[in-house]
């Protein structure tokens, strides 16, 4: 077998969670390229409804279901459904996250709604989903959980808590679920750096990343074959783990991109 | 998504494929359809050998290559090596460096010349073949690269009589980092592969030492080199583009440990 084989996922049945657009949207579309049957779930159905039209353009099999993942019944009968139709679960994507309302505000601002909100958007949802799915992937002899963090799950941001710290929650969670189920289950992290998902507005306020090391704001479709790589055989001892997607934005970091100390050099001897 | 992944036309050279994990990075950037030229870390007989056979695995998959064995903590012989690649394969845009010289002693009994060849290995070796193949990457006509370092989790936490290996391979974790920031906007990528425990690699030490680091890993085995080398395809090709200064860690869960 060649190594490239090894990143089939046929008959492999995939949960993509925030799966309407943007990363989600591209990670759908990438496992199904890569020969998987997806699930695919977010809060509002209309946007589901078009993802699944475009994989059963790649000729798989496509369910979608809406779902809440901050809500646990919402999640269990998600998990149901998915069940029912394929019979099994293989790999989880625990996609669903992002802003919520009030995750810029100073400290003393932060209402116990929103801090509710965004931890749970951003870190109980995948609580929720691993807890049922699991069961299930080892009724199959194991799994992959691939869990979404953010370059804010390993730095912090002024003026930034509930996110960073949300975020930074699933990576100790993701860790706690490598130990817990290895070998069979294993459960690793991506971390996506500045992915303005087209979004014009974002696209702008990043400056199209000029401050990135790299010069440029990522792109949906390198997210893709990042989750099918953490899905397949070729990664079958990464465990616990991230791949931080950023062009290069966490390898430095402590001071503004582009910023090079002039330093005088030794005399030669 | 085979074909985002496929290295066909990619001319790569692996330092340190007379290492199992080496070797094994080898076998696979070639299934993967590189070009891939070999090499060993010290000019021993034994270390000649085995990469003679894994440059006829190479070939064996139809795909061009040579071994060749060197001194990798020596300049002119990594410069040479880095020359011949270009020429023979016709350029280099993937370089992966797994050099490996395994190392324990308490400190009180390590001459400082034992230090210094430790660090040379494992760190300076790295840095001679980054710094020859990034100049030829660096040229106007060429497409960039990708600059692979495969270091170890003695890199990330500590060892008892492992302080000459752990500052290496630290090093080579930073090495990565800096060089992946000089490079970002000139097409070159730099990342590492953070490996744990491997079956065959020395550090691992005997039987026994190997049995009682079983019993604490989370997957209650060593890994099997091919388990690293599935990461150096996806850092080698296109489809990481966007990913640069990284470490991959391929530890089985290890590092999650308190």
């Amino acid at each position: 077998m060649s190594v490239l084989d090894k990143l089939n996922l046929s008959g492999k049945v995939a949960i993509v969670t925030g799966a309407g657009r943007g990363l989600g949207r591209a990670m759908a579309l990438a496992l199904a390229d890569a020969g998987a049957d997806l699930v695919l779930t977010a809060r509002t159905h209309s946007q589901l409804e078009e993802t699944a039209d475009l994989v059963r353009v790649k000729g798989r099999p496509a369910l979608w279901v809406s779902c809440d993942v901050t809500d646990s019944s919402s999640v269990g009968a998600m998990i149901d459904s998915a069940i029912s139709e394929y019979g099994r679960i293989d790999i989880l994507v625990n996609n669903a996250g992002g802003a919520t309302p009030g995750m810029d505000h100073t400290l003393t601002d932060i209402t116990d709604d929103e801090w509710r909100v965004g931890v749970g958007t951003n870190l109980t949802g995948a609580m929720h989903c691993s807890r049922v799915a699991i069961p299930h992937m080892l009724e199959e002899g194991g799994g992959k959980i691939i869990n979404v963090t953010s370059g804010f799950g390993f730095r912090a941001a002024r003026d930034n808590f509930i996110y960073t710290t949300a975020k930074a929650g699933l990576v100790n969670f993701t860790r706690a679920l490598a130990m817990t189920y290895a070998p069979e289950i294993q459960a690793n992290l991506i971390a996506p750096g500045l992915f303005p998902h087209d979004n014009q507005a974002m696209i702008e306020w990043w400056r199209e990343g000029k401050y990135t090391p790299m010069g440029r704001l990522g792109k949906d479709e390198e997210l893709g074959p990042l989750v099918v790589l953490l899905a397949s055989g070729l990664t079958s001892y990464m465990n616990g783990q991230a791949i931080v997607l950023d062009g290069g934005g966490l390898a430095g970091g402590h001071a503004p991109t582009g910023f090079a100390p002039v330093v005088p050099l030794p005399e030669a001897s | 998504m085979r074909d985002q992944f496929s290295l066909d036309g990619k001319r790569a050279l692996v330092i340190g494929a007379s290492n199992p994990i080496g070797r094994a990075i080898a076998v696979a950037l070639a299934e993967a359809g590189a070009d891939v030229a070999v090499a060993t870390t010290t000019p021993s007989k034994d270390e000649e050998t085995i990469a003679n056979s894994c440059a006829n695995e190479i070939w064996a998959l139809d795909r061009k290559g040579f071994a060749q064995a060197i001194d990798a903590a020596d300049e002119v012989d990594v410069s040479a090596l880095v020359e011949r690649t270009v020429d023979e394969l016709g350029g280099i845009e993937v370089l992966v460096n797994a050099h490996d010289l395994p190392f324990a002693k308490p400190v009180p009994e390590t001459e400082f010349a034992e230090w210094r060849r430790v660090i040379d290995a494992n760190l300076g070796g790295p840095f001679l073949a980054a710094r020859s193949a990034g100049r030829r990457m660096l040229a106007h006509d060429h497409p960039g690269g990708s600059i692979i370092n495969v270091a170890s989790v003695l890199g990330e936490r500590g060892l008892a009589n492992g302080a000459a290996y752990c500052s290496a391979q630290a090093g080579v974790l930073n090495l990565t980092r800096a060089l992946a920031l000089e490079w970002a906007r000139d097409g070159i990528r730099v990342n590492a592969i953070g490996a744990g425990w491997t079956e065959g690699m020395a550090m691992a030490g005997d039987d026994e030492s190997r049995a009682k680091l079983e019993r604490y890993l989370p997957y209650r085995r060593l890994a099997r080199p091919d388990e690293i080398a599935g990461i150096a395809v996806y850092l080698a090709s296109d489809v990481s583009a966007y990913l640069t200064g990284q470490v991959v860690w391929v530890e089985g869960g290890a590092l999650s440990h308190v």
